[in-house]
């Protein structure tokens, strides 16, 4: 008797409970809370604790000093620091080439190729491999008279003509590019072949019927159908540049003129311990990337007018050509 | 049924909720036992070591007996930077010598790969072992982190250079090992080349690899810059070997309001980095600097392919090791004469330091362990290092330094212990602190032509004087 009436008075709460729209919000909680504190323990705090950080002047051990803004104003007299974004165009011209190439060899080998697991393979391979090991790796391929030059040395190139690659201070950022190119190539590629995988086959057949040769394919049907996945490749590319660390710091250390803005920012951290001034240094890129990233957004929404599958305008234009067709159907009965 | 599904899930909830408390019930009264188990342990050992110590007085390097402690009984950890030593087993064998005597210290190493800065992280999180390698901290933090081994008077009665780490009189490290700076070279190379003394002023030696490069094939000096820190090496002539003084580098260095000028006689700073801008200038280094291996180069030196190397004395052995003509390598003081007289600077190495926040008794452990290291496991001495202990014995090698004067850098003033550190930071030259983008740079701009070495020299000025205005230190 008593038992049923705790039931009873319970069966208000059970419902309510057990209830979807309480059912459902429990299921999305207990999902999401596991990576929610993930994020929030191993990105937020550490981010927020970087922001505060932003405003002392401190090292990693000894007492802090309150100096408000002051890290910032340094961060943009610093000739270092601004310089070093300088070097972040040799690595944007590097995103081009290698995201022409990527595109470029994609697209032949989506389509039917002799071999072409192989070569997939064989292009992705060198992103598998650590960056660490892709530094020490490119340290003795240009060091003088070794790997680089030998094989240039077989394609009839005398050592005397060939330049110091990594002394000379006009290309030594190229040659680093190149690694950064070799490396992130293969994974592009991959994520382009992966698009163009998606694309109707129906379609290349309708448009050959129709005469159109395979650039006219790749023009208007493919880059049109994997615009999206550019755009995301060009937007990482983009921050990649900026944020280049990996190759000047193993290969050359940052040393003779080499030194990236994230190369710049290791050493104020870690050798001069400013770490308050290292932390600006990290919220000023940070904002400089979301700029870039605004910018490249809007600039492929207004120039191209093609920055976004969920244009719209788009989805009105295809409805508008859907009844359009379907009237001439009927007319046509 | 419906109705029945909810009910056990409140009901479900309810048990987990309450097994919950439970459990942290159960957690909560079992830690409290355990915690008066611990006090417990921890009053009857305090007994123990206070009857073992009040003989003994604190716990402190000289008054220690290693003979006493012979059943001392303690698992530590004893982190370090020596990854080759770690590697071919000579640190297994220490330990293994060591525990001959201390059967029951049990002693876990581990080397660190780029200590300098994964040792002050690891620092910062305090739980790092029990001895480790002082890493660069502030001298006013030394108490924070690290036990008093002795006071500085007592110490150095025994051992040499333990002034390095020592705060207000009392001394937080202990070098295990010292080295001399001076240069390294190759015998049968400065022989074929005509070389019969050795250089003693920067013209001397200059001239002295000119004729190395004309009559021989091997590399007049070998700067190792893409290494980087073998150009930081540079700045530990600063001071004893440059000025002459053991009381520069510590004392008036950041005080000197002009510390960069030419002295127009062969000597000081400037004079010191003069030479490597020359050397590079004048053709006399490597061709292609950006891709010098270390590891590569110690043979280069020890087959006669490299004249010179400018490192101090802890690399002698590393070279004489890398490959067959160990009798070919020899050291010589740096070429810099001061007054007449030619400067050696000698001071520790890493020092050995123990956690202040380990238990008592591995505090005690780690003590032998550092006591023993230092007066009895003769690492100082196969390294090649310049006697720690006073009246020890030096290896051969050091022949050529007599008729020198062998000087160890004095320690800062009182109260201005930190101002160093704060220099180098600040003005971003770093000097003897991994300041070696600064050293890279002239060479870049010898080769390059970018910069003259006075714009150099006067951009150093200005950083130094920048920093000793924001920092307020006197510049006289």
């Amino acid at each position: 008797m008593q038992a049923e009436i705790r039931v009873n008075e319970k069966k208000t709460f059970a419902e309510w409970f057990g209830s979807r729209k309480v059912q459902k919000a429990l299921v999305i909680f207990a999902f999401m809370v596991v990576p929610m504190v993930l994020l929030f323990v191993f990105t937020y705090l550490p981010f927020g604790k970087m922001f505060s950080f932003s405003f002392f002047d401190m090292k990693y051990v000894g007492a802090r000093k309150f100096v408000s803004f002051k890290n910032y104003l340094k961060v943009f007299s610093r000739k270092d620091c601004f310089g070093a974004l300088k070097l972040s165009l040799y690595y944007m011209g590097g995103s081009v080439v290698q995201l022409s190439l990527a595109l470029y060899l994609a697209t032949i080998l989506s389509f039917k190729v002799k071999g072409g697991a192989l070569f997939k393979g064989f292009m992705f391979f060198p992103y598998l491999i650590n960056g660490i090991a892709i530094g020490f790796i490119f340290k003795f391929f240009f060091t003088r008279g070794f790997v680089f030059d030998s094989v240039l040395n077989w394609a009839g190139f005398t050592l005397d003509n060939l330049p110091f690659w990594l002394k000379d201070q006009r290309i030594n950022n190229v040659s680093l590019v190149g690694t950064s190119v070799w490396r992130y190539t293969g994974q592009n590629m991959v994520l382009f072949i992966g698009a163009i995988m998606s694309v109707d086959s129906e379609l290349y057949e309708a448009a050959m019927l129709d005469g159109a040769n395979k650039w006219q394919q790749f023009r208007y049907i493919i880059l049109p159908s994997i615009k999206t996945i550019i755009l995301l490749n060009v937007i990482l590319s983009i921050t990649g540049s900026l944020s280049a660390f990996e190759p000047p710091y193993v290969i050359t250390s940052g040393a003779n003129g080499t030194g990236t803005y994230f190369v710049v920012m290791h050493e104020i951290a870690h050798t001069q311990q400013k770490v308050g001034l290292a932390s600006a240094m990290a919220i000023v890129l940070l904002l400089i990337i979301f700029a870039a990233t605004i910018v490249q957004k809007l600039l492929f929404k207004y120039v191209f007018k093609s920055g976004d599958d969920d244009d719209p305008k788009a989805g009105r234009r295809r409805e508008r050509a859907i009844a359009r067709y379907e009237a001439r159907k009927k007319g046509g009965r | 049924m419906k109705k029945k599904n909810c009910l056990a899930l409140v009901l479900a909830a309810v048990m987990a909720l309450s097994l919950a408390a439970c459990g942290s019930d159960a957690g909560v009264s079992a830690s409290a036992t355990d915690k008066t188990e611990v006090s417990q342990s921890v009053e009857t050992k305090t007994d123990e070591t206070k009857t073992e110590t009040t003989e003994a007085g604190v716990l402190a390097y000289t008054t220690l007996n290693l003979d006493d402690h012979k059943d001392a009984s303690a698992t530590i950890k004893f982190i370090h930077h020596k990854t080759d030593r770690q590697a071919d087993g000579t640190m297994d064998a220490m330990i293994a010598k060591f525990n001959e005597e201390f059967p029951n210290i049990k002693v876990e190493t581990e080397a660190v790969t780029d200590y300098a800065e994964d040792s002050l992280l690891r620092l910062s999180t305090g739980d790092w072992g029990d001895i480790m390698f002082i890493p660069a901290v502030d001298k006013s933090d030394l108490a924070t982190y690290f036990m008093p081994l002795d006071t500085l008077d007592n110490l150095s009665q025994k051992l040499n250079f333990v002034d390095s780490w020592q705060f207000d009189g009392i001394c937080y490290g202990i070098p295990y090992m010292a080295n001399a700076q001076g240069v390294l070279y190759n015998k049968a190379v400065f022989e074929k080349a005509g070389i019969t003394t050795l250089p003693k002023t920067p013209d001397e030696f200059l001239n002295d690899l000119q004729l190395i490069k004309d009559n021989t094939d091997a590399i007049p000096l070998y700067t190792n810059y893409a290494a980087g820190w073998t150009m930081g090496a540079w700045d530990a002539y600063i001071g004893c070997v440059s000025n002459g003084s053991n009381t520069y580098m510590n004392q008036e260095f950041v005080h000197d309001a002009d510390p960069f000028k030419d002295s127009g006689d062969g000597t000081g700073i400037y004079n010191l980095y003069k030479i490597l801008y020359e050397a590079t200038k004048n053709g006399l280094i490597e061709e292609d600097y950006t891709t010098t291996d270390w590891e590569g180069c110690k043979g280069m030196l020890n087959r006669g392919e490299i004249g010179t190397m400018v490192l101090g004395s802890w690399a002698y052995a590393q070279m004489q090791e890398a490959d067959s003509h160990p009798e070919d390598v020899g050291y010589m003081p740096f070429p810099m004469t001061v007054n007449g007289t030619q400067y050696v600077a000698a001071g520790g190495d890493y020092n050995y330091c123990i956690n202040v926040n380990s238990s008592d008794e591995n505090k005690l452990a780690s003590l032998i362990f550092v006591k023993w290291m230092t007066e009895k496991s003769d690492w100082c001495y196969n390294e090649g290092g310049y006697t720690v202990v006073i009246g020890g014995k030096n290896p051969d090698m050091y022949s050529a330094f007599d008729g020198c004067t062998v000087l160890s850098d004095q320690p800062a003033l009182a109260g201005e212990e930190t101002f160093l550190n704060d220099m180098n930071n600040e003005s971003e030259l770093s000097f003897n602190a991994g300041g070696n983008a600064k050293v890279q740079r002239i060479i870049e701009a010898a080769a390059t032509g970018s910069e003259s070495f006075d714009d150099i020299m006067n951009d150093w000025t200005a950083a130094w004087n920048a920093a000793q205005a924001e920092l307020g230190i006197e510049a006289k």
